[in-house]
């Protein structure tokens, strides 16, 4: 497009860029020696490079942890069902808010579905027991509810099945309007005339959004898509780990990566398989996003985002 | 905290992820601080502490009124730092590991204390302890002498009392109107919670989810084990905080050969396990165990929504009736130890003190650490820092006893716990008092036979670690009796023995050999 | 599709709604008002519940209304001597944090934004790297304390999270929106490109920069746990550390004595730290959105 630009320019140009390559150099990049602590046995009194050597014992440690794939196949399965379910969310909310007149409701709607975002997981983790548990663990608001109904109650806390769609249903509730914002101002950025087109051709508000609201909205969500793809072998550590503790009973469904590894870094303040873990994680990562970038380029230039 | 951060940022926030002193090295410069870390010889004017909790109120005024007193006393002064307990653990290693120059900090068993021992961060204080007199004049020889550690002492044990030995508060009131009466054996116990069930709606005991492994399998007493409440007479080793518990036998010192089993092997531990399934399923403790924390727990005990707690023989329990008097005018506590035999019972005891101060290698100065400790021993320093200014903050009660007359609140255990110093609280109930005095006597225990046994956990970190996952995994929900018992030990055994059991059991037979050998 | 945005420039978006009540936006009001309870509901009983009395809350749960009232725990909190000093350290952080990390990611997402040859791309690549491999605490704990020697220091804070890569990529995707045709008018005008940057392409960029802005200050207002690293003295403690400290301060371990002396109102407690830490946000939170709602291109081409 613009390859116009004189190289001088460019010059002058890449200025604008240098504070944050420091920034990058000083605060992300020199810190990253750190990481040759995932092929050591690491020990405080020797530091990092008196430590020994370990080669990839850290990471065979992991591996061979009998746990290994069921946190993988969690840490997956509870991302993807994030990753989504978030993202239709922050469309859908972002869409009908924009069908929204009035000044003050419109404002008033953005205010309170962005607040959950606040909330600490701690929080979050209490409210959640109300619903769930109630106080001293008998009932609690759902379960009044079932029996009200006549249904039969649930022992939430003890049953592994129900809980990745709870934990997907709290993802929503924070990040819906989150997500939402970032899309509305991707709406608010779509040319008036393209939907004055629309209306000359006596579409529907509904077609409107369907055809076209919702495809204009693609590259922003591509992007989004494409970062989380990146983080998906990152578990919502602050949210699980708030909510779900050490109750074992849960990890079936719900334990991932993050906490598996907090809790063995508590438990024996193994910085070495931390390390590796931590590796592999951003290893994967890396894979997974260059294959994303990969096939978004092949489908719209466009939109590619590197 | 945000709930989530789309960057990440906060992630560093949980993963004390390793990295050692790769920069150090990297930009050519001496690693492990040492450019900032002056010898120990050389005098500093502020030592830096590491304190545990939230800032005391009014902590400015006490902190000047302290430091006052130490520059005119000893020339200089100190500055403390409270680190969140939600933080501590992780804080402190990580000023630890980055070579920091603090001087002193709290430690112990359940923080990371062994493996700082290991990698030689702690300075040995069992020599210097005798040339202070006032420290040494408030420690019991006793006290130091089984807090060793391989014949070190790598810290200062903070105790309030000679024993620790959890037991129960229970609402008194309910007792007797329930027509129990006074509580002092483990049926009448078990009476009294179905009775509270039943007539009163309450939840007869509330547990948090820091105690599952407290209930069935452990020492001196699994906290809902009948039978160690009528035989206190058990030996229980961990290799780390949350992993599995093995029972050595009592007769080890006759025969040299500890015999470590696992817990599923000790009369009593699966009868206790099928008693607590049943209370989880009868309603007589909290469903949400695993899910709620111990504070959750004291403010529902202290509304008068639960009718039993765990307590300790710190004499502190008792502080709960106040505010529970505010909910249930008439509510009355007791504390119930249902040792079969009572106060002759003579129950084993390690005396391993729960919290150490320990002097960090790199501290300014260690001289003046011990200094500092030594001046915390006097009297005066001693109530001025743990209870504040006189006719302020607190007042005497009788001899032994304090009122507390502000908020001001210290947390003492990681600084100037003094077993003949502490004062008691004014509202101690009788009950307690007399358990709290019981606990004060070395006399009223039996030594455990494995009482200064502290297993090294290095050459079998591995399996520990996998075995630690597997308890958290299968054994929590079988320590509260959220699972079928047979099924669930079931998947326990299956989950250790792949994780290691075998060589862990190996290695504790070995390790506890050899520490009756060296007896 | 660029060429489209720089006609249409100018219009407002008001214009889209004067439309009739359709069944979508029926749809839609109903959609979002269900949503907006969903959220209601709990900030209602948050607020509520910190006004509620500890006894209470501990023993019923959460109600919609604070019955027995009580102040307890905002006492609790404003009584704290270090309070306005939180609130002044957070201020401070959040605003230089704001500015300083909004400046430099634009100058940066501008650069990726323009698709030079040979340095675009490296720099997004540069820039996404540090999204996933993270060097851990100690390195970074070590760099600020002994190299940097920033300790008690507001920078220790703003420094460290000063880029966040997520942030970058949401404004070059909307760089790269803004239409062409305005820049290379103003190229043909002789303007330089650092010209052009400041002021058309900011100008013209209003509601992006108010979207990460709000997310930069979000994440610097609630930001405890750099300040937890690098931050000893009390007094310098922003806000969120200062109630992380509160909340957290329970009986951490059964091996701990009974804590602290008096008893606090753990339950109520939480939800009035809740409320104070949010309240400031969402009051500040209508002025950033104010551009949200603006045309992305408006007043660029008037005339």
């Amino acid at each position: 497009m613009s390859t116009r630009t004189s190289v001088r320019s460019s010059l002058w140009l890449g200025l604008l860029a240098v504070p944050a390559v420091a920034f990058f150099l000083v605060f992300s990049y020199a810190p990253m020696a750190g990481l040759v602590v995932a092929f050591k046995e690491f020990d405080i009194s020797k530091g990092l490079f008196g430590s020994p050597w370990n080669g990839l014992d850290n990471f065979r440690y992991f591996f061979a942890s009998g746990d290994a794939q069921r946190i993988l196949v969690n840490t997956i399965v509870l991302n993807v069902l994030f990753l989504a379910a978030t993202l239709a969310a922050g469309v859908t909310l972002a869409i009908m808010l924009n069908e929204l007149r009035g000044r003050f409701f419109k404002r008033a709607a953005q205010s309170t579905i962005f607040f959950p975002y606040f909330v600490s997981p701690v929080v979050v983790a209490i409210m959640l027991q109300v619903l769930l548990s109630g106080p001293a663990g008998d009932g609690g608001v759902v379960n009044d509810a079932l029996a009200g109904f006549g249904l039969p109650t649930v022992s939430w806390y003890t049953e592994p099945g129900p809980w990745p769609w709870i934990l997907t249903f709290v993802k929503i509730w924070q990040l819906g309007g989150y997500m939402s914002v970032i899309f509305l101002a991707a709406i608010t950025s779509i040319p008036e005339d393209v939907y004055e087109a629309g209306q000359i051709d006596g579409a529907s508000r509904a077609q409107m959004a369907l055809r076209i609201t919702l495809p204009l909205l693609k590259p922003t969500a591509a992007v989004l898509l494409v970062l989380g793809v990146g983080r998906i072998f990152y578990g919502d550590f602050g949210t699980i780990y708030a909510i779900v503790g050490d109750n074992g009973t849960l990890f079936p469904t719900t334990d991932v990566i993050d906490t598996y590894v907090f809790r063995s870094l508590r438990q024996i303040g193994d910085f070495g398989t931390t390390a590796a873990i931590g590796l592999f994680q951003s290893v994967v990562g890396f894979v997974l996003v260059s294959t994303a970038v990969l096939i978004q380029r092949r489908y719209s230039k466009e939109t590619s985002l590197l | 905290m945000p709930a989530t951060s789309p960057a990440g940022l906060s992630r560093r926030g949980f993963l004390a992820a390793g990295g050692g002193l790769s920069l150090a090295a990297m930009l050519g410069l001496s690693g492990c601080g040492d450019s900032s870390s002056p010898s120990s010889g050389k005098a500093a004017d502020t030592l830096a502490l590491l304190l545990p909790g939230d800032t005391p109120t009014g902590w400015d005024a006490i902190l000047a009124k302290v430091n006052e007193k130490l520059k005119k006393d000893l020339g200089f002064t100190i500055a403390p730092q409270f680190v969140a307990w939600s933080n501590y653990q992780q804080q402190s290693l990580l000023k630890f590991t980055a070579g920091e120059n603090f001087d002193t900090a709290l430690q112990a068993r359940w923080l990371n204390m062994i493996q700082l021992v290991a990698s030689k961060s702690l300075v040995p204080v069992d020599g210097l302890i005798s040339k202070y007199p006032n420290l040494s004049k408030t420690l019991d020889p006793q006290l130091l002498e089984q807090n060793k550690w391989s014949g070190k002492l790598y810290g200062i044990p903070q105790v309030n009392s000679a024993a620790r030995f959890h037991h129960f508060t229970v609402r008194q009131d309910l007792a007797d109107k329930l027509g129990v009466g006074e509580i002092s054996t483990f049926d009448q116990l078990e009476k009294f919670w179905y009775d509270v069930k039943q007539k009163e709606k309450l939840t007869p005991i509330g547990i948090s989810s820091n105690m599952p492994k407290l209930l069935a399998a452990f020492a001196p007493v699994g906290w809902l084990n009948q039978h160690d409440w009528e035989n206190p007479h058990v030996s229980v080793q961990f290799f780390s905080g949350g992993s599995l518990p093995f029972y050595l036998a009592q007769d080890g010192k006759s025969t040299g050969s500890a015999k470590p089993i696992p817990f599923w092997e000790v009369p009593g531990v699966v009868d206790a396990l099928r008693k607590i399934r049943k209370y989880y399923l009868d309603g007589i403790i909290n469903k949400d165990a695993l899910n709620v924390d111990s504070s959750t727990i004291k403010s529902q005990f202290e509304s008068g929504r639960i009718a039993t707690r765990w307590a300790m023989t710190d004499g502190l329990s008792s502080q709960s009736l106040t505010p529970l008097r505010k909910a249930v005018p008439t509510a009355q506590i007791a504390n119930v130890v249902p040792l079969r035999g009572g106060k002759d019972a003579k129950p084993n005891q390690t005396f391993q003190a729960d919290n150490f101060v320990v002097l960090n290698v790199k501290g300014r100065s260690n001289e003046r650490a011990m200094q500092l400790e030594d001046w915390v021993s006097i009297k005066e320093n001693h109530d001025l820092l743990s209870y504040g200014v006189e006719g302020t903050d607190w007042k005497p009660v009788g001899a032994d006893k304090f009122q507390q007359l502000s908020q001001y609140s210290f947390p003492g255990f990681a600084l100037c716990w003094r077993q003949k110093l502490e004062l008691k609280i004014k509202d101690i109930t009788p009950t307690e008092e007399a358990w709290f005095d019981w606990a004060q006597k070395y006399d009223n225990f039996t030594l455990d036979p494995y009482a200064s046994f502290v297993p090294d956990v290095t050459p079998v970190k591995r399996q520990d670690s996998q075995v630690n996952a597997a308890m958290t995994q299968y054994g929590n929900p079988l320590w509260i009796g959220a699972v079928d018992v047979d099924k669930g030990l079931d998947n326990l055994k299956k989950a250790v023995d792949k994780a290691g059991l075998s060589e862990l059991q190996a290695e504790m037979e070995k390790q506890a050999n050899a520490y009756l050998k060296g007896q | 599709m660029t060429s489209s945005l720089a006609k249409a420039a100018g219009r407002t978006a008001a214009k889209r709604r004067s439309g009739s009540w359709e069944p979508f936006t029926v749809v839609s009001v109903i959609g979002v008002a269900l949503f907006m309870l969903v959220c209601l509901i709990p900030f209602w009983v948050i607020v509520s519940g910190s006004f509620t009395d500890e006894q209470t809350l501990a023993g019923k749960g959460y109600s919609l209304i604070p019955q027995p009232f009580s102040t307890a725990a905002y006492k609790l909190i404003f009584t704290g001597p270090t309070l306005v000093s939180a609130y002044v350290a957070s201020i401070v952080i959040t605003v230089a944090g704001t500015v300083l990390a909004l400046s430099i990611t634009s100058g940066l997402s501008w650069v990726i934004a323009r698709r030079l040859p040979y340095v675009s791309r490296p720099l997004a690549i540069f820039a996404y790297i540090p999204m996933l491999f993270s060097g851990g605490l100690v390195p970074l704990y070590l760099l600020v304390t002994q190299y940097l020697k920033l300790q008690n220091s507001y920078f220790a804070v703003i420094l460290p999270l000063l880029v966040a890569p997520f942030l970058v990529f949401i404004q070059v995707s909307a760089f790269r929106q803004l239409p062409e045709e305005i820049l290379d008018s103003a190229r043909v005008d002789g303007a330089g490109e650092l010209q052009i940057f400041f002021r058309i392409g900011l100008p013209l960029s209003k509601p992006i920069l108010a979207v990460v802005g709000l997310f930069y200050a979000v994440h610097y207002w609630n930001e405890w746990f750099t300040a937890l690293l690098f931050m000893s003295d009390i007094h310098k403690y922003p806000l969120p550390l200062l109630l992380q400290n509160l909340i957290s301060n329970v009986s951490f371990s059964q091996m701990l004595p009974t804590a602290a002396a008096q008893s606090t109102p753990v339950y109520q407690l939480r939800l009035a730290l809740t409320v104070v830490t949010i309240g400031p946000i969402l009051l500040a939170y209508p002025f950033a959105q104010r551009y949200f709602v603006k045309g992305i291109t408006l007043g660029a081409t008037k005339g």
